[in-house]
């Protein structure tokens, strides 16, 4: 019989199939609720629950196996409204594969409703086994697997839904859905559905062969998403002017090397923009563990006159060795004519090297610092100011600059 | 006209391209942590109007695809595991025709390989994304300028080709932190979403000439939206191949390729003669133009295509390959992706290859390519 949910057509189902019943209770639930077409967005899955769109007059989307309850929460999200009701159709072998999506709907508990259509296997492709199959539904299929279903309605609940419930007769389908959209946030609700070509044929048998009707419900608050006003993220981009004059007339990299915590990526950053304050154009880049607390940590400073193209460093005209860590990464660098200043606490062969009490003198966090100032003084490469400028608007620049004018 | 006076600042393209994400209309960020990609999921936390967490990749896209079907314009950030757990999505969205954007940071392979280390690994994966042999929309950035304009025309194209489109970028291109004339960037006005040519009733994949349906979020008042994965008719029911389906599916692909000039991006530093032609793209870009400079110091006569709409190949860039008679395709893989992809297997004499595994190419790489 044509409503105004239902466009009429004719069930694509097998003669005797349960999934007919269970979407004609659903569009007496929406009408006798009074509900619009055009307010529900029906979000259906692979198999044949996945059959529905043509017979709803409603907005439909036709997704992927397992994934609609995270398409159906993405079309809430998107919507943020109240008035449209998000309803997701799903089998049991779609909340097999999708079972993640299910318990992340859950735990969000956004306006949708999940009913899965469990007809207790797929049969879409033959009739197999899903991961809510009964122990009882497969001893009479004689597949003697000996693992449990998944019980999703407790499952659910304990992810957090509003409301879980399984219903498994029909006589009881219309008001068990109306309970199921009318509450807000996430609402599942598992009805039980027949499959005369491969499962049971008969209402009757769904007792026998399913999980215990049950009904669970949270209290909870219902979560909305927040669209915010922001501020562009270039407000954060501090402009770096040209205040100080170079001696460098091409270019100039330089490798730190130490330990995570050691504040070497810091340095590396205060060194680029000390350049850029000299009026070098500057590239820098970490590389560390991915276990970025503990281990080496390194970075590449490059400072030029001119563009800089190509960021890779391959030939440093300078390291800095602040660690045993750090030493490992730029072994292979050493005795090839670089000028190395390394801190005296690092033991390590190589004719070209400067070897000073760094962190001995300002401590092991401040250490980079303190070599770096002491190179850039030795060398004249960028004026020592240009360098405090760069450190002046970190929250710690006291510290920072302190540490760097201390006599080594 | 006036010099207006450069702004320098340190910054990174991850900034920059989530800015100009925001800039150009996109507004919900979804993101999954994965390493060379998490400056994205940083700014896009700060920038996005909304901001979510996704709890895998695979979720994240499917929130994604949701979300544009209620008319957001969402964008996340991944690498090669995370793109590999999207592929059924980022195919379902293409069914779809959703508007998206995937940034994708490629990082060394195969499988997990090394995160914190770059490639260009993952164009194949990319140009064979979407079963069929249907082409995505792939920008490519080369440099900071281009990150913020590459940016840009994603979000604009999403929108104007109704489809997911991919930013493939790199973790050298996207971690590493460089002094930047912040006057380069020109001002970005957000794209224009409003649905033109709706022929009554409307359906929700039916197109006019531009092979392109009018985008009507779902859920509204007015008319009935239809949105489907798998193979349909233009009202968006579900068909087996019937004649209509199958037009309407063979009108993904002409969509994207007919409109190709109207989103390519490339750049081609021409030398006089057409002897030798460098083919190369995104972070392997900046040592081919310090290359050019040395070879031509050299007297060697060789132009660089910098190639920026990566995917599909637009017939102007075959063209301009075939111009010349000596070709070096230059790429941070071992393979070299893009050369496979315009010339495939077969061997042709006058086709180099430069490739590089683990470690950025540099200039000197490239220069000994031409046996000086």
């Amino acid at each position: 019989m044509k409503s105004e949910i239902l466009t009429g057509k004719k069930m694509p189902f097998c003669p005797g199939c349960g999934h007919g019943v269970v979407v004609n209770n659903i569009s007496k639930a929406l009408s006798e609720l009074g509900y619009n077409p055009l307010d529900i967005i029906i979000v259906s899955d692979i198999g044949c629950s996945g059959l529905v769109d043509p017979l709803f007059a409603t907005h439909t989307v036709h997704g992927l196996h397992g994934r609609a309850p995270a398409l159906g929460l993405g079309v809430a999200m998107g919507l943020n409204d109240r008035s449209k009701k998000v309803i997701v159709i799903q089998g049991d072998g779609g909340a097999t594969i999708g079972l993640q999506h299910l318990l992340e709907a859950a735990r969000r508990n956004i306006d949708i409703t999940l009913l899965v259509f469990n007809n207790l296997l797929y049969g879409m492709t033959g009739g197999q086994i899903s991961g809510l199959s009964t122990d009882k539904f497969k001893e009479m299929r004689q597949v003697e697997e000996g693992i449990p279903p998944f019980d999703i309605v407790k499952l659910a609940h304990q992810a957090g839904a509003m409301s879980s419930a399984r219903v498994l007769s029909p006589v009881n389908f219309t008001e068990s859905i109306k309970h199921a959209v009318e509450t807000p946030g996430f609402s599942l609700l598992e009805l039980a559905s027949v499959c005369p070509s491969y499962g049971l044929q008969k209402i009757k048998e769904l007792d026998e062969f399913s999980q215990e009707a049950d009904a669970l419900l949270n209290n909870r608050k219902v979560n909305e998403v927040n669209y915010r006003t922001t501020t562009s993220l270039l407000n954060f981009v501090k402009e770096i002017p040209i205040l100080y004059p170079t001696k460098i007339e091409d270019n100039y990299r330089i490798l730190l090397a130490g330990s995570a915590g050691g504040g070497i990526q810091l340095a590396a950053e205060l060194l680029a923009k000390a350049g850029m304050y000299a009026g070098l154009h500057a590239t820098m880049k970490g590389e560390y563990p991915v276990t970025v607390g503990t281990g080496f940590s390194v970075a590449e400073v490059i400072l030029s006159k001119n563009h800089i193209n190509y960021t890779g460093l391959d030939a440093p005209d300078v390291i800095f060795v602040m660690t045993e860590d750090g030493l490992e990464k730029v072994q292979k660098y050493l005795n090839n004519g670089t000028s190395v200043y390394a801190d005296d606490i690092v033991n390590f062969e190589c004719q070209t090297k400067i070897t000073k009490p760094f962190s001995r003198k300002v401590g092991k966090r401040s250490a980079i610092l303190s070599a770096i100032a002491y190179w850039i003084e030795e060398n004249d490469i960028i004026p020592i100011n240009a360098f405090i400028e760069a450190i002046k608007p970190h929250k710690h620049s006291e510290l920072l600059i302190k540490a760097i004018e201390t006599p080594i | 006209m006036e010099t207006q006076k450069s702004k320098m600042a340190l910054t990174d393209a991850s900034l920059l391209i989530t800015e100009a994400c925001v800039k150009a209309g996109a507004d919900a960020f979804i993101g999954y942590p994965i390493t060379p990609s998490n400056k994205f999921y940083s700014y896009g936390s700060l920038r996005f109007p909304l901001f979510l967490a996704g709890p895998d990749e695979i979720t994240v896209l499917q929130w994604m695809s949701g979300l544009s079907a209620a008319g957001k314009l969402p964008v996340t950030s991944t690498a090669f595991p995370g793109l590999a757990l999207m592929a059924e999505t980022f195919n379902m969205a293409y069914m779809m025709e959703l508007p998206m954007l995937v940034i994708v940071t490629q990082r060394l392979g195969p499988s997990t390989g090394s995160a914190t280390t770059g490639a260009q690994g993952d164009l194949s994966f990319i140009n064979g994304l979407i079963s069929g042999g249907f082409p995505i929309p792939v920008f490519c950035p080369s440099n900071f300028e281009d990150a913020w304009t590459l940016a840009e025309e994603s979000i604009k194209t999403s929108v104007n080709l109704r489809t997911p489109v991919i930013l493939l970028t790199s973790k050298e291109m996207v971690m590493t932190q460089k002094s930047f004339d912040l006057t380069k960037l020109h001002d970005i006005k957000p794209v224009d979403r409003t649905p033109k040519n709706i022929k009554l009733p409307y359906k929700t994949y039916f197109a006019d000439e531009t092979l392109v349906p009018p985008f009507i979020p779902v859920a509204n008042n007015k008319h009935l939206v239809r949105l489907n994965s798998s193979t349909h008719d233009d009202e968006g029911m579900i068909q087996k191949n019937s004649p209509n389906a199958l037009a309407n599916t063979k009108r993904l692909k002409d969509k994207i390729e007919n409109s190709i000039d109207k989103y390519l991006f490339y750049e081609l530093d021409n030398e006089s003669t057409n002897e030798h032609l460098i083919v190369t793209y995104g972070i392997s870009a900046g040592a081919c133009r310090d290359a050019v400079k040395e070879l031509r110091k050299n007297n060697v006569k060789v132009s660089l295509l910098v190639v920026k709409t990566i995917l599909p190949v637009a017939p102007k860039i075959i063209s301009i390959i075939e111009s010349y008679n000596n070709i070096y395709f230059v790429e941070e893989n071992i393979g070299g992706q893009y050369k496979e992809i315009i010339f495939g297997k077969q061997h042709k004499s006058n086709v180099y290859q430069v490739n590089k595994m683990g470690h950025m190419i540099n200039p000197d790489d490239v220069i000994k390519a031409f046996n000086l």
